[in-house]
């Protein structure tokens, strides 16, 4: 065998290659030999394939070089439900049970007032609280039945009061203001200060706040604001809503609050056309005559648009509508699926996670990590932080009962935001 | 005769065909075996070639071809695995954005009197001439009353100038002279051609200070407009002229602006906040720049953990002809990024609590040849006078920047100064305003060509807002709050702040969800390969192995008969001139079919395996089926027997 053989003719070559080739195809015009109309048409077969490759070849080489990209975005204009839309006053109620001590606390703030910044910081608030009393005189909803049940064994703490503290630095003399929290025993004392009296106090009395709103019982009083007096005129897509439509609950911090289409059943909530006339279009009233003076700075309404069966988060995802101007919110939905598995942790109904819900809605984020807070809350300082649901069994904080929970409380929420109380790891993001 | 004819015709069978396969006696031959009969092409070329060199070529080919396939499959793998890796990516804390906040108006009025007094008193003047009203105040009839004592800059520069449409003749507002005007008129409003009846039009004219007969002037129509402009080309003259250290000291200082700040629940102060001179709008404060080295980051989404500040914004302090607005512009941005707060800042305005939620988005765009992006900015021929990474807006200001400093000698007042270069003021460029605005209109018709030297950066993070504002503070907490507030900014202030002066601002994610849109390539090497293959497997059912058979037949083959036949005609050509011999047929070429090294690598057939007679008188000439394994049938002898038998009958 030489070290290369070459053909000695076109024919032999042509045959060799047609036999040994790896085109399909090629091996018949050898084979037809003897049959001129089937060489014809293997050849003709052969060149009109041949013929096609080169033409897709040209479309494939003048797409790449045109170096397109990927994107990959779904527009989907199929009728949808009207989201669910959650409407706050930012009116907390003074309830009945608790107005006694709710008094108490606005004359303790108007003395520490007095006490940080002198005798006419405060003259507002009595006046104020004055006024309420009148109105309470004049009889408004008294709900006699519970006035026995008031808690006796509770008593607003003086030994959390504000108190302003100087530290000398850069030459100038800073103040700061705070209270005082400490453990059970007395010890490991640390203060909740602000460079801002303004924040100082919010604080001060949310915590106070917290405490007194603990002792009403579980089981509120439903309605007891009507629903027109926050809502003057509601209509959707033209039509005037239903008292079915709406669901109404009592938040402390953002007042009366009714949710509408929160269950995205009715058809009446379809979606029918974009446009304003096709929405929900309401008049609200946002009152300020209950307001306590320093649980909220802000005048308005609270506003949240979510999706059906989820719990309202006003304090994540609301947003403020301003009293004395028409407001139009666009809305535009968007979708994000999760691939979940191997690809990243999701749950699509939260049946996986560990942590047991204490909201009977559907799964969030954010429910999940309340829940898991509020049951470590529990673990901890043996009582549960008032703004979320109660685990079974346990109770509201509240200084009488446990005089070192705002210690615990604090400690303990410091970990969850510094991740060391693993409740990010234990909720996954919902899958969609 | 005893046994079935199935097990006779099994045993002719195995008698007749060579043993193939895995009962083959040697390794040579079983590969060679397996090579013949494989699909996998390349392999079946080693052996059918014909000459050592030829086979040693077709083994590296083969070779070099299974490298490729593994290269290209681990690529493949990569791909999968890295685009999954993406998705993976989940934040469960997010890093804050940077936040810049200025007020509306740059400097304090009060600190700014001693270089604005002149021309404040002038554009008194000018109102009080064009529009016949004086503002009440007796400060402003009183420099209205001394202002003929004094001499005036301005108005000698650039005098605003009343103009006359028709006659194209202009009243000089301080002097009351007419003068004609020559050159072009620029509207800076269009609408103004249709209203024929306002001769009122109120405008400046700039002139080349060296050719004097070559002017310009802008007029507008609105004297509301006219006079801002007017005033702002001043102002930027006098602040050109003010030293950064003395300009900072002129501006609010942190514990001016911000009265209390939170951040993530916990108190924060001006520690937080980086000061940031801005020339247009005085010192602005970067909460979470990153200077210190660190950037804050949020653990979760809602109002109560992003930022929340109140400014105090003094009203009473404001510059009432360079702004016409209160509040303060905020705008969130990337670390990294300069904020053009100028251009695309959110105002907030006073006595409202306004809440911003953000949502991020991060988009990634792919460089060239996919899209004319640039990655860091290094490629595009424009430095970058900002101290901060590329972006447009970055270079189309240090576009006209340096354009600005090529062709008036000076350097424009609202963006960084280029090294060598120094601000524009009419005491030392008397000629930069009209070079200015010349310069500006061009900039603005793409005449300098800096749109098209300046590209879109490729990655670049985005925050979009949603704003909404409540009414702040509330009446029955207005009282309290406005009292500890005053006691905060300090005792010395005796005066109860008004609730006008103060902006209440909360910036925060609405939740934690990144959203990242990355571009891919659609092609990339391996699928347009891929495509390939499957183009050549659907259509030829080929491969590149067979790409290159055809090379070596129908090139390098189909060459070498081509000139070894010239060759052999030439030798015969010589020889029969050389000897005469006349009759010579030994040398014919031998033909394909004489050829020892072409062995008819047919696989046997059942007909030729059988030893059956071939049907000679046939009328249809039968192909035989192709030499593949896949075609061969090996099943079913018994049944198939009959027919084969009648076949070989006919």
């Amino acid at each position: 065998e030489g070290l290369i053989e070459f053909y000695s003719s076109f024919k032999e070559m042509f045959e060799f290659f047609c036999k040994n080739t790896t085109i399909h195809g090629t091996i018949r015009l050898v084979c037809s030999g003897r049959n001129r109309m089937k060489t014809a048409f293997w050849t003709l077969l052969l060149l009109a394939s041949l013929g096609m490759l080169y033409w897709q070849f040209a479309l494939m080489f003048s797409q790449f070089w045109a170096y397109p990209v990927v994107l990959t975005m779904s527009v989907d204009s199929e009728p949808k439900m009207f989201p669910a839309v959650t409407i706050c006053n930012l009116d907390p109620s003074r309830f009945e049970l608790v107005s006694e001590q709710l008094e108490q606390l606005e004359r303790m703030a108007e003395e520490s007032l007095t006490f940080l910044y002198g005798p006419k910081a405060s003259s507002r608030l009595s006046q104020l609280r004055d006024r309420n009393r009148d109105r309470d005189k004049d009889g408004a909803i008294r709900v006699q039945a519970w006035a026995n049940l008031s808690s006796a064994g509770f008593s607003l703490s003086h030994n959390f009061s504000l108190v302003r503290m100087w530290d000398l630095r850069a030459g100038k003399k800073h103040s700061r203001v705070g209270f005082r929290l400490c453990n059970s025993t007395g010890g490991n004392c640390f203060y909740t200060s602000h460079p801002s009296g303004m924040d100082a106090l919010l604080e001060w009395f949310r915590f106070h706040y917290m405490n007194i709103m603990a002792q009403l019982p579980p089981e509120l009083p439903q309605h007891q604001q009507h629903f027109q007096d926050l809502v003057y005129s509601c209509q959707y897509d033209g039509e005037p809503c239903r008292p079915s439509d709406h669901v109404h609950f009592h938040h402390p911090v953002f007042g009366s609050c009714y949710t509408f289409n929160s269950k995205g059943t009715d058809p009446f909530w379809a979606a029918t056309k974009p446009g304003i006339p096709y929405g929900l279009s309401l008049i609200l009233r946002a009152e300020q005559k209950e307001h306590l003076p320093l649980l909220s700075t802000v005048a308005g309404v609270k506003v949240m648009i979510h999706s059906h069966n989820q719990t309202p988060f006003l304090e994540h995802e609301g947003f403020h509508v301003r009293p004395g101007i028409a407001t139009t919110i666009g809305i535009r939905q968007d979708q994000v699926n999760r691939l979940g598995g191997n690809y990243g942790r999701c749950t699509t109904d939260g049946a996986d996670v560990a942590v047991e819900l204490l909201y009977n809605n559907s799964y969030t984020l954010q429910a999940c990590l309340h829940s898991c807070f509020q049951r470590a809350m529990v673990q901890h300082c043996g009582c549960g932080y008032f703004y979320y649901p109660l685990p079974a069994g346990a109770r509201y904080c509240d200084y009488s009962r446990q005089p070192a929970w705002g210690h615990c409380f604090y400690q303990l929420y410091s970990r969850l935001r510094n991740h060391r109380l693993d409740c990010f790891q234990h909720c996954p993001k919902p899958c969609r | 005769a005893a046994t079935a004819p199935g097990k006779r015709i099994t045993a002719r069978l195995k008698r007749t065909l060579p043993v193939r396969g895995p009962q083959a006696p040697t390794l040579s031959e079983l590969m060679r075996w397996y090579c013949l009969n494989t699909n996998t092409h390349g392999c079946r070329r080693i052996v059918v070639s014909r000459g050592r060199l030829r086979r040693l070529l077709w083994i590296a080919l083969t070779l070099s071809a299974v490298g490729l396939i593994l290269w290209q499959c681990a690529e493949l793998l990569m791909n999968y695995y890295s685009a999954s890796v993406s998705v993976t990516v989940q934040f469960q804390k997010l890093p804050f954005p940077a936040v810049t906040i200025c007020n509306i108006n740059p400097y304090k009025y009060s600190a700014m009197k001693e270089y604005l007094y002149e021309l404040d008193k002038e554009t008194k003047k000018a109102l009080e001439t064009f529009y016949g009203f004086s503002e009440g105040k007796s400060k402003v009839r009183r420099s209205v009353d001394d202002w003929n004592s004094t001499g005036s800059d301005f108005f000698e520069q650039i005098p605003l100038l009343k103009v006359e449409d028709f006659s194209r003749t202009a009243t000089e507002l301080h002097s009351g002279q007419k003068r004609k005007i020559e050159g072009s008129v620029f509207h800076k409003d269009s609408s103004i051609v249709n209203s024929g009846d306002s001769n009122d039009i109120i405008g400046f004219q700039l002139c080349d200070a060296n050719n004097s007969s070559d002017c310009a002037l802008y007029t507008f129509s609105s004297g509301v407009n006219a006079i801002q402009e007017w005033y702002k080309l001043h102002y930027m003259n006098i602040m050109a002229q003010i030293p950064l250290e003395i300009k900072e000291k002129l501006s609010y200082s942190a514990e001016d602006l911000l009265l209390t700040c939170f951040f993530d629940g916990l108190s924060c102060d001006k520690r937080h906040f980086t000061r940031f001179h801005h020339p247009l709008h005085g010192n602005c404060y970067t909460f979470n720049s990153g200077e210190s080295g660190t950037i804050l980051s949020t653990s979760t989404g809602g109002s109560e953990y992003g930022l929340q500040v109140v400014l105090y914004i003094d009203e009473a302090d404001y510059n009432p002809f360079l702004v016409t607005s209160t509040g303060a512009k905020i705008m969130v941005h990337d670390q990294n990024e300069y904020p053009f707060i100028e251009d695309i800042g959110t105002e907030i305005e006073t006595a409202a609590a306004t809440s911003i939620g953000m949502h991020f988005t991060q988009s990634r765009k792919l460089s060239k040849p996919y899209s004319d992006c640039t990655e860091t900015g290094a490629d595009i021929p424009v430095d970058n006078l900002y101290n901060k990474s590329y972006s447009l807006q970055i270079c189309l200001h240090s576009c006209f920047q340096k354009a600005m400093v090529e062709s008036c000698g000076c350097a424009q007042y609202a963006q960084p100064l280029p090294a060598g270069a120094e601000y524009c003021n009419y005491k030392k460029n008397p000629n930069w305003m009209y070079c200015y605005y010349r310069l500006h209109e061009k900039f603005v018709k793409e005449q300098l060509g800096c749109q098209q030297i300046c590209k879109d950066a490729c990655s670049f993070k985005e925050w979009a807002l949603t704003t909404s504002i409540a009414q702040w503070p509330s009446v029955v907490s207005e009282d309290w709050m406005l009292r500890v507030l005053s006691w905060d900014k300090g005792q010395k202030l005796n005066k109860k702040l008004n609730k006008t002066d103060l902006a209440n601002l909360m910036v925060f994610y609405k939740d934690l969800n990144e959203r990242f849109i990355s571009e891919n390539p659609a092609n990339t090497l391996v699928i347009l390969l891929s495509n390939f293959g499957g183009q050549l497997g659907l259509w030829m059912s080929c491969s590149v192995v067979c790409v290159i058979e055809i090379v070596e037949v129908f090139f390098i083959d189909s060459l070498s008969i081509v000139l070894r036949r010239q060759w052999q005609r030439a030798k015969k050509w010589w020889s029969g001139r050389q000897q005469g011999r006349a009759a010579q047929a030994s040398d014919v070429e031998r033909q394909g079919h004489e050829n020892p090294a072409c062995i008819d690598e047919d696989l046997p057939t059942f007909t030729t395996a059988l030893r059956l007679p071939l049907p000679q008188d046939s009328p249809l000439p039968r192909t035989p089926p192709p030499n593949y394994s896949t075609l061969r049938l090996e099943t079913a002898f018994t049944e198939q027997l009959p027919d084969t038998l009648e076949l070989g009958q006919h």
